[in-house]
């Protein structure tokens, strides 16, 4: 395998040099296929790059390198007390939702691992091939929490035709998305506001072609009620995208998801039916650990006639 | 060598379970196999625990080597 050049060999040389305990994750994510990660990773580093300016590489792998320190500890800290830390989202929003710095350096360093961590890469190629490519033309899509905006903004720079409308409650994220957004060249077809996901049950039913939600249940202390609005604003026959942490602690992780079957029983409560899903551990975890972290993906279809 | 670079080669011989480690102030995780993210986190951990004193995240991640980690154990020792 060759090295990696571009804007990504940089990140690498910078990791190598300065954290090199950070690196390996990175050269493992890489390895499963090369020329998909490369594809995928100079995209998002020439947003990052846009977006950020001239100081953009040391301060994007500091935000890295800190996030991903920070999971591992939360993990560690899981492992021996068998709880995640927080277990109400007063508590989380206190410590990062309304910290503005915490919440941007957070943000950065969870875009990087959108493809630097091995096991989000996979979901990644999820969200491409199992999701956005079978999207119908012109679809109206909604993704509730962007965050740093990496996986609609990718959806609308990959399909022309499709529109997004994002709802996040940080100002952080509405900020950070948008500058993605204009970054790629698509902030003609993307509009984020400031909102609370749960309002969205005020939303015309049946509204949205698709929907994305990433990475958001795990941090609600009661998930069914997300699973309720994503059921509600979904078109019948329409898909969404969900992606939701097991057993994978981190500061602001508060529902314990334990089982890939609890998510799947959400969204058929809903009335939503799992077509496909994927649940993905990091290569390497804790030695002697109790508990396996996982990312797990559903593209998800709102039944038409009841069961389907 | 330095007591606290003494007693920290004991924790990297218990955390990497590795009683060949030789540690020098220029040691870097690119210096030792396994060192990977994962351990450092462990590491840092057991060396709160060993020197009795907390270890926040910010603090793992702008370490540039063994000497740095000395110094910091240092500082904290006399703080």
């Amino acid at each position: 395998m060759s090295e990696p050049t571009g804007l990504l060999g940089e990140v690498f040389a910078d990791l190598a040099a300065r954290h090199p305990a950070s690196l390996r994750g990175a050269q493992e994510a890489r390895a499963i296929e090369p020329a998909r990660f490369d594809a995928t990773a100079e995209r998002y580093l020439g947003w990052l790059r846009k977006a950020r300016g001239d100081a953009w590489l040391t301060s994007s792998v500091n935000a890295y390198v800190q996030f991903s320190t920070d999971v591992i500890f939360a993990q560690a800290d899981y492992e021996d007390d068998g709880a995640y830390a927080h277990d109400s989202f007063a508590k989380a929003h206190a410590e990062v939702y309304s910290q503005r710095h915490v919440m941007d350096e957070y943000l950065w360093g969870v875009y990087l691992t959108n493809f630097l961590w091995v096991h989000h890469m996979e979901i990644m190629r999820f969200f491409q091939d199992r999701f956005l490519a079978p999207l119908p033309a012109n679809a109206h899509i909604v993704e509730i929490a962007p965050g740093h905006g990496g996986w609609g903004v990718w959806a609308t720079a990959s399909r022309p035709d499709v529109d997004l409308e994002g709802f996040d409650i940080s100002p952080s994220s509405i900020a950070i998305a948008s500058s993605i957004a204009n970054a790629a060249g698509v902030s003609d077809r993307v509009t984020y506001t400031l909102r609370n996901a749960l309002d969205l049950a005020v939303m015309p039913e049946a509204s949205a072609d698709a929907v994305i939600c990433s990475f958001l249940v795990e941090h609600l202390e009661q998930p069914d009620q997300l699973f309720a609005v994503i059921g509600r604003i979904l078109k019948p026959g329409g898909t969404a995208f969900i992606t939701g942490a097991l057993t994978a602690a981190q500061v602001d992780h508060i529902y314990e998801f334990r089982r890939e079957s609890e998510l799947i029983v959400l969204a058929e409560q809903h009335g939503m039916r799992v077509r496909e899903s994927l649940s993905v551990s990091p290569q390497r975890i804790l030695p002697k650990a109790k508990f396996l972290p996982r990312s797990m993906a559903m593209a998800v279809t709102r039944c038409a006639h009841g069961f389907w | 060598m330095s007591a606290t670079l003494d007693k920290l080669t004991t924790v990297f011989h218990d955390v990497f379970e590795d009683d060949d480690i030789v540690l020098t102030r220029e040691t870097t995780a690119a210096d030792i196999a396994g060192w990977d993210s994962l351990r450092n986190v462990m590491l840092m951990r057991k060396v709160g625990r060993t020197f009795g004193f907390p270890i926040d995240t910010s603090e793992v991640t702008g370490l540039k080597n063994v000497g740095a980690l000395v110094d910091m154990i240092d500082r904290k020792k006399g703080a």
